[in-house]
């Protein structure tokens, strides 16, 4: 490379040399920007225009003519920067800093390539978090704050919990997968969130299309990819601890982490504990239908919290092979709203509002055990990665025991409960053939065992055991235009064990006695499923813009409950069939993603159009049973178009501009609700956001001041059982700043959050808790304290 | 002019991205059902005490703008207090009590040819041998798209 780079160089100076008339000449040095020491070897590249600096870290270009030319200055370790040089006369000296980049997986992997530019090269419509957009915009959960980013939202909880949702798809359409290992615990619930330490983590990407390719079933809609923290330097040991309080629901937090490595080997840990209260709302009642519920103090009655979360990993890196096993545990226990459970109103002995921290019934409490290993070798020509889980999720959802309909009252709380077992594998091969061709090959392997108990029934239990293998070719055309082709094929096995109600039922005979019956919920069965899936793209950099278009097949299996279900789910008024005929969903969609960035200004389109041939959802009919209407899972086409809009800009200095705005339409082209959208539709929503940095005052060190302003439109486009929503405006604060109190070299980072400025009272269209019309959050105060050592 | 050819792509993108929010042209149903006892031979009432051994007729008015599909009738004991109606008067409840033998009526009905109006009227004779107390009645109501209105009322049965 370096070789290819001077004798390029050599040639246009040479070349150059024998033709040019009027000339100038470029000069400058490169320093690095942490320690302020010469850089040799890194290259100066413009359009050609090469240079590499010398010991001293200088460069000169001679015999350019006069204008302004862009160049790329790059080196192993550090990020890439671009500056825009005039070349005159007198030309001035140039000082270019550059930044070492964190990730030692970068050097060995990348080949002068930063991570931006490799997001750039791959056709894949994706993006990027990094440590310091989770750390700025920090919220109560983890997809909360991922909310921020255009294209996706979530499925909230109350105050603590949230799911993904992406361009308007959630549950099981969206894949989390954590340490390259799939987070696998009970998506499919409507009152469940995901159970991810949202601290400690550096990096997130997130896959906004179809991703069945690499990620197998589930990824229908999009990823989120919560990859593996940086491997720390040698003979380092840093941490960091934070502490948050917040206003709104009375929560203390602290999260402390450490990590250390001498030379091969290296050492994790982080512990969290969040301890909330009842969440408040903008109003002193809420009106359900025909119910009013009076609310104590503006708290949502037994929305309080706490989580406990634990991980510790060890590590082993050497010049082949890098190996880290992380054990995690998070424990959660959360309150539900009391006076309606789902939809069901209920009355209640309990002195709810005898304290706004106790958690009453109804609550659950989760538990998720957690083990995955990732061990990467660098063979010459290949390299290998394997990636193994284990995963253990208890879910427990405790209420008081009453009737329904023929059951009795049961004797303890325990409403239902989940086992889950997940054991995954993952083994991928990279290498390169003729150069060009970059080849990824993989296989997924995954076995689920899903147990049941409690006194209601929903799901069955079952085991599940998923293979599936996929090649893909990143064949570079030419140093800007990348082609991705792939292709995957998954076999799938559910085997559904049979459940009898534990009370019988009255059955009215035709000959008119009357027959008492252990009704059958579930039966055992085996289902096989098979599907392929497909993805294909070009990305194409010229200059600044960068162009992505991609097409991908994606599928996901049917879940238990969606085949198998027969049950009575009494808290949502609902009796819910399966259906063992439904095949898995397949989904094509089509992504264009199209970015301008230059130094000042970005802007950037993510349009896409998607089709289902066989989208499955829970379609209310007009018919009952046991006086509970009658919800059948049903599959039909779906039609689904949208994107999203960006721009930015940091023209005035100090001073950086964001707007962004998203859109999904969405239409069900044939089944029983043709002409309707799907549930859980986000309505037309934009985000306007300022960030002023400020000169130091007194001890506030680069304190910055932000403001987001959330305009929603209002959700017109429903479908049964749903309710339209208005439309909300809504203003948060953050005020960033550091300060030096310890004589230490890190100064304490502190953030000063004010959530919905204006105590607005409105509805979120897509929580949990619009169902029974209870507003979002009101205002929030929230302090956070960062410390790294 | 410059600046047009060089954004030329970008704007064909927005242009084709927001044209594509097209209207629907097909009418869906977008109304409940609405389910009503507040009228004179609505029954039962608030608080309304029934008589063990009697026969009753329950009767609530149905209406959809389209077509009315099904509807149910639920009644159950609330001895243990575990929920209240909706109609906005509450009834004072009897202290709280443990099930022997409750009174349990689960019905569904099919409304048949697409009427947009309906009184429901079912005929209901009260055992002679179930606990007595405080009753749940509930009415629910479908509309062909798979809309549901539903209501409740306190009630007791009295010997």
């Amino acid at each position: 490379m370096l070789y290819k780079t001077l004798s390029l160089w050599l040639f246009f100076s040479l070349s150059t040399i024998a033709i040019a008339q009027n000339s100038f000449q470029i000069k400058g040095s490169v320093i690095s920007k942490n320690t302020l020491q010469p850089i040799e070897g890194a290259t100066i590249i413009g359009e050609n225009l090469h240079a590499v600096s010398s010991a001293s870290g200088t460069f000169n270009i001679h015999n350019v003519t006069e204008g302004t030319y862009s160049f790329t200055i790059s080196h192993l370790g550090y990020t890439s920067k671009t500056v825009n040089i005039k070349a005159s006369i007198n030309g001035e000296y140039l000082k270019i800093l550059l930044e070492e980049s964190t990730t030692q997986l970068d050097e060995i992997k990348v080949n002068g390539k930063t991570k931006n530019r490799e997001h750039k090269e791959s056709p894949i419509v994706s993006q990027l978090v990094s440590k310091e957009f989770l750390t700025s915009n920090r919220e109560n959960s983890l997809m909360q704050t991922l909310s921020k980013i255009p294209g996706v939202s979530t499925i909230k909880i109350g105050s603590g919990q949230s799911k993904p949702v992406i361009r308007g798809l959630g549950f099981n359409r969206v894949a989390v997968v954590q340490n390259g290992i799939k987070h696998e615990a009970q998506q499919w619930g409507n009152d469940h969130g995901l159970e991810i330490d949202q601290y400690g983590i550096e990096n997130i990407q997130i896959v906004k299309g179809p991703a069945s390719l690499v990620y197998g079933s589930d990824a229908i809609a999009g990823v989120v990819d919560i990859q593996p923290n940086a491997i720390p330097l040698t003979h380092s040991f840093s941490g960091e601890i934070n502490l948050l309080g917040e206003s709104n629901n009375d929560l203390l937090g602290i999260s402390a982490g450490i990590q250390a490595r001498k030379t091969k080997w290296f050492y994790r840990g982080r512990l969290t504990y969040r301890d909330y209260g009842d969440y408040k709302v903008p109003t002193d009642h809420i009106n359900y239908e025909n119910y009013i519920f009076t609310l104590h103090g503006n708290n949502l009655r037994n929305t309080a919290g706490k989580e406990a979360n634990a991980s510790i990993s060890v590590g082993y890196i050497s010049n082949r092979i890098t190996t880290e096993t992380t054990i995690s545990n998070v424990n959660a226990k959360n309150g539900f709203f009391a006076n309606a459970h789902g939809l069901e109103v209920r009355t209640s002995r309990i002195d709810y509002d005898q304290s706004n921290r106790d958690i009453d019934l109804p609550y659950h409490k989760v538990n998720h055990f957690k083990i995955t290993n990732n061990t990467s070798i660098a063979l010459d020509k290949h390299s290998i990665n394997l990636d193994f889980g284990f995963q253990n999720n208890l879910r427990e959802e405790h209420s008081e025991p009453i009737p329904h309909g023929y059951m009795p009252t049961p004797s303890n709380s325990k409403e239902r409960s989940f086992q889950k077992n997940t054991l995954s594998l993952n083994v991928k091969d990279a290498f390169t053939i003729i150069d060009d061709h970059h080849i990824v090959t993989g296989i997924n392997v995954e076995f689920q065992d899903n147990n049941i108990g409690g006194w209601g029934f929903l799901i069955p239990e079952y085991t599940r055991f998923t293979i599936g293998a996929f090649a893909f070719d990143q064949f570079e055309i030419n140093s800007d235009l990348h082609l991705l082709a792939g292709v995957r094929y998954d076999f799938g096995q559910i085997n559904s064990k049979s459940y009898f109600d534990w009370y019988p039922s009255t059955i009215n005979n035709a000959n008119g006695s009357t027959s008492y019956v252990y009704l059958q919920r579930a039966q055992d069965k085996t289902l096989n499923f098979g599907n392929i899936s497909a993805s294909v793209g070009l990305s194409y950099i010229l200059n600044h813009t960068t162009f992505k278009i991609n097409v991908g097949k994606s599928f996901r299996m049917p879940l238990p409950n969606e085949l198998a279900s027969d049950g009575v789910n009494y808290h949502m008024y609902r009796y819910e069939q399966g259906n063992l005929n439904l095949d898995p969903e397949e989904s094509y969609q089509l992504d264009i993603d199209i970015d301008h960035t230059t130094k000042d200004f970005s802007i950037g389109v993510s349009p896409f159009v998607n089709f289902f041939e066989n989208f499955i959802y829970l379609n209310p009919t007009s018919n009952y049973y046991e006086t509970l209407q009658i919800y059948e899972y049903t599959q039909n086409k779906v039609f689904r178009a949208g994107g999203e809009l960006r721009a930015s800009t940091s023209i005035i200095p100090n001073l950086k501009l964001d707007a962004s705005a998203e859109y999904v339409y969405s239409k069900q082209t044939s089944g029983p609700k043709e002409g309707f959208t799907i549930p859980f539709s986000p309505p037309l929503s934009g985000l306007f956001s300022a960030s002023y940095q400020f000169k130091d005052i007194f001890f506030f060190k680069q304190p910055q001041l932000s403001a987001d302003y959330r305009i929603t439109a209002a959700q017109d486009e429903i479908v049964p059982p749903e309710e339209q929503t208005e439309g909300y405006q809504v203003l948060n604060m953050v005020l960033l700043s550091n300060i030096n109190v310890f004589k230490t070299q890190q100064p304490l980072e502190i953030k000063f959050k004010l959530n919905n400025v204006f105590n607005t009272k409105y509805y979120d269209h897509t929580s949990f808790y619009r169902l029974i019309d209870v507003p979002e959050a009101g205002r929030n105060i929230s302090i956070a304290l960062t410390q790294t050592f | 002019m410059k600046w047009i050819a060089k954004y030329f792509n970008l704007i064909l993108v927005i242009v084709l991205f927001t044209s594509c929010s097209s209207d629907d042209s097909n009418t869906i149903d977008e109304e409940k059902p609405t389910i009503s006892i507040n009228y004179t031979e609505g029954f039962p009432q608030v608080c309304e005490q029934l008589l063990k051994g009697e026969t009753y007729s329950f009767k609530a008015q149905v209406a959809d703008n389209k077509a009315l599909a099904s509807y149910s009738l639920d009644l159950h004991h609330n001895f243990d207090h575990h929920t209240h109606d909706d109609q906005g008067e509450t009834c004072d409840l009897e202290p709280i009590k443990g099930a022997v033998n409750p009174f349990i009526y689960m019905e569904n009905f099919e409304i048949e040819g697409g009427l947009t109006t309906y009184e429901i009227n079912i005929s209901i004779t009260i055992p002679d041998d179930i606990d007595i107390g405080d009753y749940h009645c509930s009415y629910s109501v479908t509309d062909e798209t798979g809309w549901q209105s539903r209501t409740s009322i306190d009630v007791k049965i009295i010997d």
